[in-house]
């Protein structure tokens, strides 16, 4: 039996109608919007049309650069932290102990926390004054007074520059280290039992299976996380806006939170578009340099 | 007797018959939608609803909202070209100007002029003059403010003033007097948190945004210094607004630990739990002190004027009440704004615990004898400054996005004070340039 050969493309259109509405109409509207000025709640029709003037004010303005900056540092931190721990949680859980599935299962418990509520369990945690935090080092440091000068006393953990990148990057790695540790932990337990094996026979330790064996083995899921992962760091907006609002001063206002504050405190929606066009020209960079480097949907022999 | 009263029997009768009905029963069986916040007075206002509806036969449906979504509820509705669904709005008094500048609430003079719609002993002139500006008055020269072509466009409802209270008990046993200038307050801060043992000299809100920028305008006014010049410069660069930062700087320092990322509620629990002696900001925290159960320095608290530097000046904010451009039943709408804020209901909620917007209100023996602070109000209310901050329709981009930044980069030591007033000054004439202030 013959099918015609626009049947697939028929299959498809339901789909690829979905993702247009969906994706390319906000787009447009976004690329649109940032050649004018329009406030919020103002009609349409008061638009005033400013040719490339909200380019170049995105070009020239600090605060803009100074987030993006901002994110950079959050990000990188986020990320690395969260490979890191989450790879190696899933490691040592992957064998199946005694209460492994229990460890398991209180892992993944921050994922499944609304994010607005993990911003406000942080922030009281953190609380100068009442926090919890604050209460433990102030009772150590007052037990052991030589580990005060190490910082077990008050800290003004969201009062300070530092100290509230720190808290928000903490926040960041709690919620979502779980996720990684997830997908190596799948991915750990999908590896050909043969292969180990052999490995095993020829004579490599724990050492020399994780790194030579393993590791390389579960390059694609790994690629899948970080990417995942890099695209969240760019979305991560409640924890922050809970915690700190961006401040003290600027210093943890990362660019989605620039772009929130922009179109919705600001009222400048025209402005707000070109800052969320700025954010996604630096995730697709991110995306195309990764999955040059590695496309884990091309090559699925090596898997 | 029986005679007398037949004669009154048959007047009344005739009064019935050829004398007009009250003007507002042309409106029973009206009914209202009133969108407003879910604070503790506008709590208070809706337990009077009923009694409302049973005097006018208006009827009243209520859409309470947080107070942070309010505003972006009710755009919704009062920016539609036809008809909205909401007839009284109550909006925070920085967002009357763009509320009036995009056509989207109504002049009050139609409804104060017609007799059938306001009671000739509505009084208007006895509203606290501040309150009125800051809340309801738009256009005049600044704009926001008082002036031949300014016009009403919404009554003060829940207005807010800032005094000083204090802890009496600390302030005895240290021998302590109420400081009247800001010098006095901050010497006195300084002293208290280095002699009073776990008690600090004052407390503040201190976190990036709205709340940072509150505190510094605090102390703005009674420096003498302005956010705008008469030509819409911005002046926040000036010796004055520099020093008025220095001392929310001294005030941070004399507060507990964190209060940089503090937002009014830990700013008030700090004083209501007994960790700071003073406390500078809104008068409503009188009320909660008094309670044991919110607070444990019940008893201890005394009231006094906001200290004064170059001039006094205190806060005007709060709510104020008025009716959409597209509301379909304007009229029954301004009678409820009416009968809310005549004097008995001013008293009657004032006594409740709410906030009064009236002169008579806050002068009232009475009240004064259930509470106490009000006698420190009523000599407050002359400073009550109305061009506290600048109220125009871009008051929402220069507030949080600029001033709250900046102010508490140099409060978290990354600039310094004069930097980073210079810088906001900066981005502040570039908003208003891009606003269209300086293109004539």
């Amino acid at each position: 039996m013959r099918t015609n050969r626009f049947v697939p493309y028929l299959f498809l259109l339901p789909a690829v109608a979905i993702l247009a509405l969906g994706l390319l109409v906000p787009l447009y509207n976004s690329v649109m919007l940032s050649f004018y000025d329009w406030g919020f709640g103002q009609p349409w029709s008061a638009r005033r049309f400013l040719g490339f003037a909200n380019f170049q004010r995105l070009v020239t303005d600090p605060t803009v650069w100074a987030s993006v900056r901002t994110t950079f540092v959050f990000g990188f931190w986020v990320v690395t932290l969260e490979m890191l721990i989450g790879v190696g949680l899933a490691l040592l859980l992957e064998k199946a102990v005694r209460g492994a599935s229990f460890i398991r299962t209180i892992f993944v418990m921050p994922l499944m926390i609304a994010p607005v509520v993990v911003g406000l369990i942080w922030r009281y945690l953190l609380d100068a004054r009442n926090g919890v935090i604050n209460y433990y080092l102030t009772e150590i440091g007052e037990a052991l007074p030589f580990l005060q000068s190490l910082g077990f006393k008050t800290q003004t953990w969201l009062a300070d520059p530092t100290l509230a990148m720190v808290s928000i990057i903490v926040s960041d790695v709690w919620q979502w280290t779980p996720f990684v540790f997830m997908i190596v932990l799948a991915g750990l337990q999908g590896l050909p039992g043969d292969v180990m094996e052999a490995a095993y026979i020829d004579g490599a330790n724990w050492w020399k299976m994780t790194w030579h064996v393993k590791l390389p083995m579960l390059r694609n899921i790994l690629l899948i996380a970080l990417l995942m992962r890099i695209i969240d760091v760019f979305r991560a907006l409640e924890v922050i806006f809970i915690m700190t609002g961006g401040g003290p001063g600027s210093s943890t206002r990362v660019l989605s939170l620039a772009l929130f504050q922009t179109a919705f405190t600001s009222q400048d929606l025209g402005y707000a578009a070109t800052i969320a066009l700025l954010l996604s020209v630096i995730l697709i960079i991110f995306s195309i340099v990764l999955l040059l480097y590695s496309n884990p949907l091309k090559d699925k022999a090596d898997f | 007797m029986l005679r007398r009263l037949a004669t009154l029997s048959l007047v009344l009768l005739v009064g019935l018959a050829v004398g007009q009905a009250h003007p507002w029963e042309a409106y029973r069986g009206t009914t209202i939608v009133v969108n407003w916040p879910a604070t503790y007075h506008f709590e208070l206002a809706a337990s009077l609803i009923p009694q409302f509806t049973a005097e006018t036969g208006i009827n009243v449906e209520l859409d309470s909202v947080a107070y942070v979504n309010m505003r972006d509820r009710q755009i919704v509705e009062i920016s539609k070209p036809a008809r909205g669904d909401l007839d009284v709005v109550a909006w925070v008094v920085f967002t009357k100007g763009e509320y009036v500048a995009n056509q989207w609430i109504t002049p009050l003079a139609p409804f104060l002029v017609n007799p059938r719609l306001t009671a000739p002993d509505y009084d208007i002139d006895d509203i606290v003059p501040a309150f009125l500006l800051a809340g309801g008055k738009v256009g005049g020269t600044k704009g926001y403010l008082e002036g031949p072509g300014a016009s009403l466009y919404g009554i003060p409802f829940s207005p807010e003033t800032s005094i000083l209270s204090y802890r009496t008990d600390v302030f005895e046993e240290y021998g302590l007097s109420v400081p009247t200038t800001y010098d006095e307050l901050l010497e006195t801060a300084q002293f208290i948190t280095d002699n009073v043992p776990d008690v600090y000299g004052m407390t503040t809100r201190g976190s990036a945004g709205h709340q940072v920028v509150h505190a510094w305008l605090l102390h703005l006014s009674p420096y003498g210094g302005t956010v705008l010049d008469d030509d819409f410069n911005p002046v926040v660069n000036s010796p004055e607004a520099i020093a008025a930062a220095y001392a929310l700087k001294t005030i941070l320092e004399n507060s507990p630990p964190g209060m940089a990322a503090a937002g009014a509620g830990e700013q008030d629990a700090a004083f209501l739990q007994g960790q700071s002696a003073m406390y500078l900001d809104r008068s409503i925290v009188a009320a909660e002190a008094l309670d044991p159960a919110k607070s444990r320095i019940a008893g201890n608290v005394g009231y006094a004027l906001h200290p004064v530097q170059e001039k006094c000046g205190s806060e005007t904010g709060g709510f104020a009440l008025g009716i959409p451009s597209n509301s379909q039943n304007q009229e029954a709408a301004w009678i409820f704004i009416q009968w809310l804020t005549t004097k008995e209901r001013d008293l009657e909620l004032a006594m409740m615990g709410g906030n009064p917007m009236r002169t008579s209100t806050h002068a009232n023996p009475e009240l004064q004898a259930m509470f106490p602070w009000y006698a420190t109000v009523v000599e407050q209310l002359p400073c009550a400054d109305a061009d506290w901050r600048p109220l125009i329709p871009e008051w929402g981009a220069m507030n949080a996005p600029i001033l709250g930044d900046e102010i508490s980069a140099a409060l978290t030591g990354q600039k310094s004070i004069e930097d980073a007033l210079e810088s906001a000054n900066q981005r502040l004439r570039e908003l208003l340039d891009r606003a269209g202030y300086y293109g004539w």
